[in-house]
């Protein structure tokens, strides 16, 4: 598709100036969202447990690992090291974020996501625009599956250093 | 969209990753969690009860209506102050935050016969009369109104006429 400037959407959609913003924001998202679930294994562990989706013996296994995949796709998506595989990450995370407060808003169920620190559903409780939300960040991360070609980061100047080594 | 199966078995890799090292950091921690929970989580998640829409009423007009027609008069107190103080032939159902209406309870509003149901509480804000009373018609109880200052004002008005 070209628009009157000659500029192609791939170009857009491709573009380091808007990718990199982007991944440092998803980045920075999930690096908030993971440290008090990696402090407070425990309070997490009840925030996964209201949402009764999960059996008893896979709550405790979800609070504890989930932080961690959290947190290596923050830091990946931050550091641009394998960014498309973190984005990858955060987009299953999203979607199943997604499908956990949908379930949750369909029950009826007045709580807070638990997405960021373990509130109280008076303080913070989901509904629609937290699905819209995640939404949202959904279609970052996928953007940045489809789209990152190398934007600034480890990689970028990794493959720099490489270039140079054969040049 | 090249390499995107090579992209999404690198994602497999750093979640296994990660979640070894999730495992072990829980697992050296002081506060580390069991990997299974040992019992159920105890949750506080208020069950959402059908709300229906409820008539208000001050209380001179409640006194008035109990006047009219077959009026079933609600007291959403506690069984201590129902005791000190209720009007002649009302009903106690205690309004309780957590607990819902028996369906023994609905079964006899419903099966009382009355025209009109008219509900008090506390008067308070939120106020339980306000509350139970959306309570019951949500569960399916017409007519139904509550007092506006709930057993206060009931008990003003009755001493002003």
């Amino acid at each position: 598709m070209n628009t009157a400037k000659g500029i192609r959407l791939n170009d857009v959609l491709t573009s380091s100036w808007l990718l990199v913003p982007m991944r440092l924001y998803i980045g920075v998202v999930f690096l908030v969202a993971c440290v008090h679930k990696i402090v407070n294994p425990a309070m997490f562990a009840v925030d996964v447990a209201t949402y009764q989706i999960l059996p008893l013996y896979l709550i405790n296994l979800m609070a504890i690992v989930l932080p961690w995949i959290e947190l290596a796709a923050a830091s990946m998506l931050i550091l641009g090291f394998r960014a498309r595989a973190a984005a990858v990450l955060t987009s299953g995370m999203m979607l199943v974020f997604i499908v956990a407060i949908s379930v949750a808003l369909s029950k009826g169920l007045q709580m807070s996501c638990g997405c960021f620190a373990s509130q109280g559903a008076a303080e913070d409780p989901i509904s629609v625009a937290t699905v819209f939300r995640d939404l949202g960040w959904l279609a970052i991360s996928l953007w940045i599956v489809f789209f990152d070609r190398k934007s600034f980061g480890l990689d970028y100047l990794h493959a720099r250093f490489v270039q140079r080594r054969h040049v | 969209m090249k390499g995107i199966a090579r992209v999404i078995v690198e994602a497999g890799l750093v979640a296994v990753l990660a979640s070894v090292v999730a495992l072990v950091f829980n697992a050296v921690r002081p506060e580390g969690l069991s990997l299974v929970a040992d019992r159920p989580y105890e949750l506080f998640v208020p069950c959402p009860e059908p709300l229906g829409k409820v008539d208000e009423l001050s209380a001179a007009d409640a006194w008035r209506a109990m006047g009219r027609g077959k009026i079933l008069l609600i007291d959403a107190g506690s069984e201590t102050d129902f005791k000190g103080w209720h009007p002649e032939g009302a009903w106690n159902i205690p309004f309780d935050y957590i607990l819902p209406v028996t369906d023994g309870d609905i079964r006899k509003i419903a099966s009382s016969g009355a025209s009109r149901v008219i509900v008090y509480g506390d008067g308070s804000e939120p106020d339980s009369g306000r509350e139970l009373a959306r309570e019951l018609s949500g569960r399916g109880i017409n007519n139904v109104s509550f007092v506006v200052g709930g057993a206060q004002a009931l008990k003003a008005a009755r001493e002003a006429r």
